[in-house]
């Protein structure tokens, strides 16, 4: 019945975010419409991508560091993915996927970065020194790219900012192509470890002694959730929130296990994601809002609900 | 335009020689100049200012065209034209000026560009003495405004006059008859696509020149759009400013995305330089008659 639900959210969302839009298209010319199967659609299917991805991500994240308010952009990958945009625009390199390409390794250095901070203490992944590293590194990122920002003469490098708060639309068949590839193999790789994940609420202790391997699905849940977010914001820039609210939602539904927990984030984080896209396009149309303004609209009051629920128990 | 780019000079060797007569006689009694800047403030000078710091590419660019570029002693990283203003020490930047470094110029008039932080910086140099007058140069019609503002100030008046003349001619008579096949997209940023509106001066040039602006109902400057609104308004040509005039059309006109929009897929794509286009000036009459050449050479 809830899975018939949220089906039911997702086809909805979906087919809201392909029939409305601030160009006209009677509903009879949808499916020969030049506009919709070029634009539409491709954003459409990105927005449920990369919505999905984030959640995803965000669910595996807080069963690793067992905190609920771990989200993918807390780990400094959105401040090194801004880095590489600006570094690819100051250095002029004149290519149509400079943008994303740039930020994507930018994004995997932060991650390097956040990973090798994370084992400082010995051989062990320390999920809270990964927190730790990965605000601090986002803040360094951050002061860095603001610097350059600010020193640069190249009036281009302004803009360099709107792409990265600039939502989905670069979406074209080639980018949602792209994460149809890239993106199974991470979402497997959580998908598989939901058994060691529910072991690990339990204290890592615990779950070793019940026969998790738990170094190992430590780092490959890091990776996994990384290399999500990572494409996530090289196609669509930094969405926030999708990451943070949607698990904790989906768990009010499903409850702690992450066998179902896992898929309802991925399909929930979809649906949230193409609705919001679909209202930054049509609510103040001609004009289109940026998409990470309207997650965090949905998104900061639930928060400021889960933290004075997180602070009262 | 001959006219008043004539009569500056000569104004502009009258006022050499008034400075010079005000140098040299400093016991005679401060004239004093006086006037309303475009924040409502009371800019008042013993005389004309002989040491100016300039915090807006398009006031410099006035100033020069005034004939009083020669008292410029600072201006921001942005002020590019005309040549001889690369030859005056920079300040940093105008919107978020830097008042030690223009203090540090020891100026006798800062002006700056209208906006809330800069009437912060021009109350900040009040306290440490120094005159700052506040220009607001947005679109075509401010540009007779400032320039009338600027030359009663420095004792260019008659120059400030002739160019506020000249713009207002502008304005008034010299449009150019509607090309055909004409309605442009000023696309200043694609990702998210960042398109010009109906209250900027690229509008007015467009609307100069012969062309229409597609987003002309779009009541700001400028507004962040959808693709897909692109490609409804269906415009005849984008045009993209750029920092230099670059041969190859910009990165974005080769994204898939992008090739929805019929004026991409046509390489209908002007591209103008962004020092003579974004900045309202006195080179206003330049603009239109060279978007007007590009606009020919492409809708032929």
């Amino acid at each position: 019945m809830r899975w018939l639900g949220l089906g039911v959210v997702v086809a909805a969302a979906l087919l809201l975010a392909v029939v409305l839009g601030p160009a006209h298209v009677p509903l009879a010319d949808l499916a020969t419409s030049e506009v919709v199967r070029s634009l539409r659609l491709p954003r459409a299917l990105l927005a449920f991508l990369v919505g999905g991805s984030l959640a995803i991500a965000g669910a595996g994240l807080q069963a690793l560091v067992r905190n609920p308010l771990a989200d993918p952009s807390l780990l400094g990958l959105s401040g090194g993915a801004g880095l590489g945009a600006v570094l690819a625009i100051a250095l002029h390199v004149n290519s149509p996927w400079a943008l994303p390409i740039a930020a994507f390794a930018g994004a995997l250095g932060a991650m390097a970065l956040v990973y090798r901070l994370g084992l400082v203490g010995g051989a062990e992944l320390d999920p809270r020194i990964l927190i730790l590293a990965g605000v601090a590194v986002g803040a360094f990122t951050a002061a860095v790219t603001t610097a350059l920002v600010s020193l640069s003469d190249a009036a281009e490098l302004r803009n360099a900012f709107l792409w990265l708060w600039g939502g989905l639309s670069g979406a074209s068949w080639d980018n949602v192509a792209l994460l149809c590839v890239y993106a199974p193999l991470p979402v497997v790789v959580l998908l598989a470890a939901a058994r060691p994940l529910d072991l690990l609420a339990l204290g890592e202790e615990p779950a070793r002694h019940l026969g998790a391997d738990v170094e190992s699905v430590k780092r490959r849940v890091y990776l996994a959730a990384s290399l999500l977010t990572a494409a996530a914001v090289a196609v669509s820039g930094v969405i926030g929130f999708v990451g943070l609210v949607v698990p904790h939602a989906m768990r009010l539904l499903w409850g702690h296990r992450h066998r179902p927990l896992l898929p309802a984030a991925f399909l929930g984080g979809g649906a949230l994601l193409a609705l919001s896209d679909t209202v930054a396009r049509v609510a103040v149309a001609p004009r289109e809002l940026p998409v990470g303004i309207v997650t965090a609209l949905i998104g900061v009051p639930v928060f400021v609900l889960l933290l004075r629920k997180w602070t009262a128990s | 335009m001959r006219r008043w780019a004539h009569r500056t000079h000569l104004a502009g060797l009258l006022l050499v020689a008034t400075v010079a007569c005000g140098r040299g006689n400093r016991s005679a009694p401060p004239s004093r100049i006086s006037a309303l800047d475009d924040a409502g403030r009371t800019v008042a000078l013993a005389q004309p200012p002989s040491r100016i710091v300039s915090l807006s590419p398009a006031v410099t660019e006035l100033l020069f065209a005034l004939g009083v570029g020669d008292r410029l002693v600072g201006r921001t990283t942005w002020c590019d034209y005309p040549p001889a203003a690369r030859q005056v020490p920079s300040v940093g930047d105008g919107l978020n000026p830097n008042i030690e470094a223009v203090a540090a110029r020891h100026p006798d008039l800062v002006v700056l560009y209208r906006s809330a932080l800069d009437e912060t910086a021009a109350a900040q140099l009040a306290r440490l003495g120094i005159a700052a007058a506040l220009v607001r140069q947005d679109r075509l019609e401010d540009i007779a405004r400032a320039a009338r503002l600027l030359g009663r100030l420095t004792g260019a008046e008659r120059a400030g006059d002739s160019l506020a003349q000249a713009m207002q001619r502008l304005v008034a008579r010299d449009r150019a008859p509607p090309l055909p096949h004409a309605r442009v997209a000023f696309v200043v940023w694609d990702n998210p696509p960042v398109v010009i509106g109906g209250g900027s001066y690229l509008d007015e040039l467009a609307g100069l020149a012969g062309a229409a602006n597609v987003f002309h109902d779009v009541g700001a400057a400028s507004a962040t759009v959808g693709l897909e609104t692109i490609v409804a308004r269906d415009p005849d040509l984008i045009v993209v400013l750029r920092d230099s005039s670059a041969a190859e059309p910009p990165r974005f006109t080769r994204r898939p995305e992008w090739q929805a929009v019929r004026a991409v897929r046509q390489r209908h794509v002007v591209s103008l330089t962004g020092s003579l286009f974004a900045r309202p000036g006195p080179r206003a009459a330049e603009a239109v008659a060279e978007f007007r050449r590009q606009l020919e050479a492409v809708t032929r």
